[in-house]
């Protein structure tokens, strides 16, 4: 029986070995590049994406795991690019190399969809997983800050 | 410097761009470059390309490469502002490799020092061409028109023609000999906060790097190296590997003896990265080590420190230090030491190669195009410019992809199977088998007099150098390498500098800030111990250092090293130390490396071994800035990278081979440890210098300085806290 998952919206066959991790299978079979290997070993946040609106590192997350599961990466994250958190990211110019930036903005879009209004010691703890060698974690502190002041704003 | 226009050449169809409209190549005579020590060679190199369409849109290229400095904001908003370009209607494009940009290998936080000037006066020709060509229109005099936003107009009756309009006609105008260029007062985006022209992509997951090329039919490769430097491959048993579904290949690669070569190795090729990783770690090899299987860096650490702490090989002198430690008052002697560093960028090392019988296109995350030329020109037996190198974006570099031996493997690996091929290096392969910043001691002693003058300066430094990529044999790091300790600001009349012996046993590669990582941490450190040892604080001390230098020529760059010390002590509240809480305290430095002046105050709490960072007020004379935003940006990211490698990482081969693997045992700092960081600018008219590293230097030496200031206990080894691996 073919056993497929959603991923941004889109239902996607699982046509490789279960044990393949989603990283790859998202890069090398369906070449959506926007999520990043940067460890392997779920040790830097590069890879973060959501499965069912939850952050998990994809490259330690077999597909095998994800039958019928929705998964989103940054390419649907929104679909202007404007989620609250992308436009925070531009106001407070984030990004250096960006390599890092995919997995920072879904680790924070998943936490602000839970805690919609995050204490810094809560951004620091939740985003503890997500490395950046250029070091733009204040800038990724204000973002997030502004990103969750927004949507308390709209709501 | 010459720009000639070459509108109706059609070269530009080929790089996939609108054609038609004007089209200006800009030129840098050699002989600057060579001035400038950035270029030998001889014959006209092209620097910057402006492509200007007939709709008005216009592509700016920037020939260095980016891996996140901004350097292809930076560089193009300069002729942008000078042409009189908006912003808006500019795409910025990256160069391939050519050497019609003129130097392309980034480093040295040398792009805007080099390029600022040659990129203004690009752009300042165009705006005379397209003036000309509005003048020419309206029958008028060019001094009759203006230029601004994209548009030409005219004085006089305020009619407007778009650069979209005259841009044809603009391509048939005789070139301005000597383009004015703009009043500082009059810049758009010079010194402005820009905003990268590509944060719009990179927030959506559309920026593409050098791991992410896919072409039709592309194989994915994995790669193990001999965890040993020298080593080689003694036997290998495929079979495993080739029963893995999916496998296709296996290639031994071979060494290439050149400094930056690769080492040699051997990959496996597969339909994705996933099975090739798989597939890679059930290959059966046994190596044959070689001689640096003996290579263990912790009494290796302390062979060097036993190095300096004895007399070693004169590197330079002026004065006679003996005769000034024989009247001393005081003498006092520190010794300092530091890791391995290895660079560690978030995107490992990756490229795409495709050989073929005609062709051979690389698409790579690189620091050093022209040289990916180099080599595989000699190993494919064809010309350098038969080689085309695509720029990629790098996801993080610092340094490791100045060395492009995974580009070389990957061309190895195409021209066995005739497939283009992605290599991407595991992290592990990163970590266990690159280029690694020096390990390093340095032993510094002083004499004092009772007013807290430094009558005398021995300095001993050993570490093994870059140079041994160039000569193996070497024993100890070059006098050269000592220039920095030599002609260190501070004035000490009896001076003299000695290098210690130093074999490398790993490949060196300099990390980002190079020497002044080492030279930084032990100058700023041993001032401290020197300031109170006389009873002095560390402020008033550093300057009467700096004040007793007599050395006419050093007198402006001690001036501006003083100013920007004192910006970044009296931004932090250095003055009002005293009211600290208990526990508490500020700790200043100021280094002068890649031509910029960096100080930085750091405010730590200390509770008991515990070391929290609370603010850091970083403060850069780095001449005119370019870009603020980025600039600043390049501080705050300095400050992150100082303390990684002040606090916790460390590189440890035992038996040869790297012990560290992956992010869990070389912790890099995350954000749970982020202090406040308040970068401070002083607007500058001096020429524009070095920004990507010199703010990496002066953190680890206020961090030690402040935790001593707050409890009294001195750290002397970088890295404060290893993590025992």
């Amino acid at each position: 029986m073919k056993q497929s998952m959603i991923i941004n919206g889109k239902e996607h066959e699982i046509d490789v070995d279960g044990d393949m991790p989603l990283l790859w299978f998202l890069r090398d079979e369906l070449e959506f590049t926007g999520t990043k290997f940067g460890c392997g070993s779920g040790l830097c946040g590069a890879c973060t994406v959501h499965v069912d609106g939850q952050a998990i590192r994809s490259c330690i997350t077999p597909v095998s795991t994800l039958v019928d599961k929705k998964i989103t990466t940054i390419e649907g994250l929104s679909e202007k690019g404007d989620h609250p958190l992308q436009k925070a990211w531009l106001n407070n110019k984030v990004p250096q190399c960006g390599y890092c930036q995919a997995g920072q903005i879904m680790n924070a879009a998943s936490l602000l969809a839970v805690n919609a209004a995050p204490s810094e010691q809560e951004i620091e703890t939740a985003m503890q997983g997500n490395i950046c060698r250029c070091g733009t974690y204040q800038r990724i502190k204000k973002a997030i800050a502004e990103a969750a002041d927004t949507l308390s704003k709209e709501a | 410097m010459s720009i000639s226009n070459i509108s109706r050449r059609d070269f530009l169809k080929t790089a996939g761009v609108a054609t038609g409209g004007l089209v200006l190549s800009v030129a840098l005579p050699v002989n600057a470059l060579a001035e400038k020590g950035i270029m030998k060679d001889s014959g006209t190199s092209f620097n910057a390309f402006i492509h200007l369409a007939d709709n008005g849109d216009t592509v700016i290229y920037c020939g260095r490469c980016e891996m996140g400095q901004g350097i292809s904001t930076a560089l193009p908003s300069a002729v942008a502002d000078e042409m009189e370009a908006d912003w808006q209607r500019v795409t910025v494009q990256q160069g391939d490799a050519d050497e019609k940009y003129g130097p392309q290998a980034t480093g040295g936080s040398a792009s805007i020092r080099v390029m600022y000037q040659p990129m203004r006066e690009a752009g300042a020709t165009a705006k005379a061409m397209l003036i000309a060509a509005a003048a020419k229109v309206w029958k008028t005099s060019p001094d009759n028109c203006f230029a601004q936003s994209h548009f030409v107009i005219n004085k006089t009756n305020q009619q407007k023609l778009s650069y979209g309009e005259l841009a044809s006609i603009a391509a048939n105008m005789p070139i301005a000999e000597k383009p004015v260029l703009k009043k500082k007062s009059d810049f758009n985006y010079i010194g402005k906060e820009l905003p990268r022209h590509d944060q719009g992509e990179v927030i959506v997951g559309k920026r593409i790097y050098g791991v992410d090329t896919k072409l039709p039919g592309l194989k994915y490769a994995a790669i193990v190296h001999c965890p040993v430097l020298g080593g080689s491959l003694k036997s290998l048993d495929k079979a495993d590997a080739l029963k893995v579904k999916g496998v296709s290949d296996i290639v031994e690669i071979p060494r290439f003896d050149i400094p930056f070569g690769s080492i040699g190795g051997v990959a496996v090729v597969a339909d994705n990265s996933w099975t090739a990783q798989q597939a890679v770690k059930k290959l059966k090899i046994e190596w044959d080590l070689g001689e640096n299987a003996i290579y263990n860096t912790k009494e290796y650490k302390q062979q060097l420190v036993a190095n300096v702490e004895k007399p070693a090989t004169l590197a330079s002198e002026r004065g006679d230090v003996d005769k000034a430690f024989k009247s001393a008052k005081h003498k006092i002697a520190a010794t300092y030491t530091g890791g391995h560093l290895s660079h560690a960028p978030m995107e490992p090392n990756a490229s795409v190669v495709w050989v073929q019988k005609d062709s051979c296109e690389v698409w790579a995350s690189t620091q050093s195009p022209a040289d990916i030329q180099k080599v595989l020109g000699q190993y494919l037996k064809r010309e350098p410019k038969d080689i085309v190198v695509h720029v990629a974006m790098a996801g993080g570099a610092f340094g490791r992809k100045f060395k492009c031996d995974y580009v070389h493997e990957a061309a190895v690996i195409s021209e066995k199977t005739g497939a283009p091929i992605q290599l991407i290096w595991s992290r592990e392969e990163d970590m266990r088998t690159g280029y690694y910043h020096s390990i390093n001691a340095q032993h510094i002693e002083a004499s004092m007099d009772e007013s807290g003058n430094v009558t005398g300066w021995l300095h001993r430094a050993a570490f093994p150098s870059i140079a041994t990529l160039f000569n193996p044999s070497l024993e100890r790091a070059p006098d050269d390498s000592l220039g920095e300790v030599t002609n260190h600001l501070f004035g000490v009349e009896n001076f003299r500098a000695e290098s210690g012996d130093a074999k490398a046993h790993t490949r060196i590669g300099w990390y980002r800030a190079v020497y002044a990582i080492f030279y930084g941490f032990a100058f700023g450190t041993f001032a401290d111990e020197l300031a109170y040892k006389s009873g002095k604080d560390s402020l008033s001390f550093v300057n009467q250092l700096f004040d007793n230098n007599p050395n006419k020529e050093q007198q402006e760059q001690i001036k501006r090293a003083k100013d920007i010390l004192a910006v970044a002590a009296d931004k932090s509240g250095w003055h009002n130390r005293s009211k600290l809480p208990k526990g508490q305290g500020i700790g200043l430095a100021v280094h002068y490396s890649f031509r910029s002046f960096v100080a930085m105050a750091v405010h730590v709490e200390v509770k008991g071994d515990d070391i929290k960072v609370l603010n850091v007020d970083c403060a850069i004379d780095c001449g005119q800035v370019l870009n603020l935003d980025g600039a600043t940006a390049q501080m705050e990211g300095a400050v992150v990278m100082g303390m990684s490698l002040a606090l916790s990482t460390e590189i440890t081969f035992r038996d040869g081979a790297v012990v560290n693997s992956n992010f869990h045992d070389y912790p890099v700092m995350r954000i749970t440890d982020m202090p406040n960081v308040r970068v401070h600018i002083p607007d500058s008219d001096e020429n524009p210098t070095g920004l990507g590293e010199p703010g990496v230097a002066p953190f680890a030496p206020a961090l030690s300085n402040a935790v001593f200031a707050a409890s009294g206990k001195r750290y002397r080894d970088l890295p404060f806290k290893p993590l025992a691996v």
